[in-house]
């Protein structure tokens, strides 16, 4: 069986078996070769089967993926090539290693054919719709592959499937709230996933003004990587925070911050999902 | 400010289909404008895009917004974003697939794709349930608005797109209306300004064309029309297998005397065919 064999110091340290799927290399828990050195990035290469033979591509390592000596993109594994990353060599070996392993252990990437055939997917030339439940199985599945079969670093499967409204990094994601304390709108209390919710008279308005003459959109608050933002829409638009008018066009929501802005005042809160 | 809508749409069989699955349809007056992907056998594809753009359109041209006539009366979430105008429309296609399918054997199962935008002066909501995309070409640079409801992009990179077409598993998609009762369709909005080109563009068009590729075309000519009319060109020259469909939104801002004028003339012209 082919095989690639990651290498330090001269010794096999581990092993995997090559099937038709795929083989990521990198320093994070979720790659099936983890190489724990500072000098390797996150996701640093990958192999993978096509048309016929494996293929060696660098993710846009820092550091950069050498093929014996030089530095590649992407390139077709020969047999016996070898790879550098960092310190560490990988052997690709089409027989399968001569060498002893000290620490072995073995592994396979598992085949996405198989997986495929196991789903029973005809006519895969169309477009067609995946129900919810055989998405969430393939998506964990893949997440497996990645993840040496660790569940914990695989693809959360409710994550998956979850809005995208914004960013599904690890972690505690926020979700802010605004809370209507005077002024007419069309609800009292809000929730903000979105990237960008309006508030003005708009009917596409997360915040709906329901009195006479309020602007069409008098601001909007984004959510741009876990911090809110309130952001002035025209320069007319006066904006007041805390008792304190907005000078620039922008600026960043704290939890318990009173504003005003086009009749309305509002407090927002971080609400946790 | 008062934005001028510029559209030009155009749907393609393609080279290798014989029958066009997609389908497109916009209502200025609502400022609302959809492209959708239908699939299912014995011609089943091209009837669920077609009743998911009518229905869309529907939705706005009867009920509107305010109108909750077609919608559950209460409201499941107290998710702000659910409330969304588009949100609720495509709650409604949904349903409308679905009845039809429930109505005749062949049909069951059929679905489509949608990508839909909503204008209201310099607001822009953009929506979307599977792999038919939104772009938002601004200051000479594309960006997607959208994220597709896919095995690929859902399985966050780990499937390459080389792989993926290797392997044929570009054309699944996780979300669709009809297949499934409850649809969860991403809704976000956005603040245009003068000049932006929202690109709204069935898998077609954006397997086969990179990103720059579809700026680089838009961004050559003038004219909507050609610019439409060149990337279907461009898609069917680099041979794509699908049907392509691409629709194109321009607003330009226009001094409040023009806006003024067209309204009037708007009003003067519906009223004249009342009368008649």
């Amino acid at each position: 069986m082919p095989g690639l064999y990651l290498k330090f110091r001269e010794q096999v340290i581990r092993e995997v078996v090559l099937t038709q799927g795929v083989v990521t290399i990198g320093r994070q828990p979720d790659n099936l070769i983890q190489i724990d050195n500072p000098a390797v990035s996150g996701h640093h290469a990958r192999v993978y089967w096509k048309d016929g033979q494996y293929v060696l591509e660098d993710l846009e390592s820092f550091n950069g993926t050498y093929l014996n000596n030089s530095r590649i993109e992407a390139a077709v594994l020969a047999d016996r090539d070898v790879i550098a990353i960092g310190k560490h060599t990988v052997l690709f070996s089409e027989q399968g290693s001569d060498e002893p392993a000290k620490h072995r252990s073995v592994d396979r990437s598992i085949s996405w054919q198989r997986q495929l055939d196991e789903a029973r997917l005809p006519q895969l030339d169309r477009t067609m719709f995946l129900d919810t439940q055989k998405a969430k199985r393939m998506l964990a599945q893949a997440g497996a592959v990645v993840a040496g079969g660790t569940v914990t670093t695989g693809i959360d499967p409710a994550s998956a499937s979850a809005s995208s409204a914004s960013s599904t990094t690890a972690g505690q994601r926020i979700i802010g709230s605004l809370t209507i304390l005077e002024g007419k709108t069309d609800r009292q209390h809000y929730l903000l996933p979105s990237k960008l919710s309006a508030i003005g008279r708009s009917k596409l308005a997360t915040i709906r003004l329901k009195k006479w003459f309020a602007p069409r959109l008098a601001a909007s608050i984004q959510l741009r990587e876990n911090q809110y933002f309130i952001v002035a829409a025209g320069k007319t638009s006066k904006i007041i925070i805390n008792g304190n008018e907005m000078v620039v066009g922008q600026q960043e929501l704290k939890p318990g911050d009173v504003v005003e802005v086009a009749g309305i005042k509002a407090r927002f809160d971080y609400a946790m999902r | 400010m008062a934005f001028a809508i510029q559209v030009a749409a155009r749907t393609d069989v393609g080279c290798v289909r014989t029958n066009n699955e997609d389908n497109f349809g916009y209502d200025i007056r609502h400022g609302i404008f959809v492209v959708c992907d239908g699939m299912g056998g014995h011609s089943a594809g091209e009837i669920a895009s077609r009743i998911a753009v009518r229905s869309l359109l529907r939705f706005f041209a009867e009920g509107g917004p305010e109108d909750s006539g077609f919608l559950p009366s209460e409201r499941t979430h107290e998710d702000s974003a659910d409330a969304t105008p588009l949100n609720k429309a495509m709650q409604f296609a949904n349903r409308a697939i679905r009845e039809a399918a429930s109505q005749d054997v062949e049909r069951s199962g059929m679905g489509s794709t949608i990508a839909c935008a909503q204008v209201d002066g310099n607001l822009v909501s953009i929506g979307h349930v599977g792999d038919s995309r939104v772009y938002l070409i601004r200051e000479r640079a594309i960006q997607p608005l959208t994220q597709d409801h896919s095995l690929v992009t859902q399985s966050r990179g780990e499937i390459s797109q080389t792989e993926a077409k290797a392997l044929k598993l570009q054309n699944i998609v996780t979300r669709a209306l009809g297949p499934e009762e409850v649809v969860e369709p991403d809704v976000d909005s956005i603040i245009a300004v003068s000049g932006d080109v929202f690109v709204l563009a069935t898998d077609g068009l954006t397997k086969v064309l990179r990103d720059e590729e579809i700026l680089s075309t838009v961004t050559s000519v003038e004219n909507l029309t050609a610019a439409c009319d060149s990337l279907i060109d461009r898609a069917n020259h680099m041979g794509t297998d699908d049907n392509v469909t691409c629709l194109l939104i321009r607003l330009v801002e226009q001094p409040w005397r023009q806006s003024f004028a067209r309204r009037l003339q708007f009003w003067r012209t519906t009223n004249a065919r009342a009368l008649s």
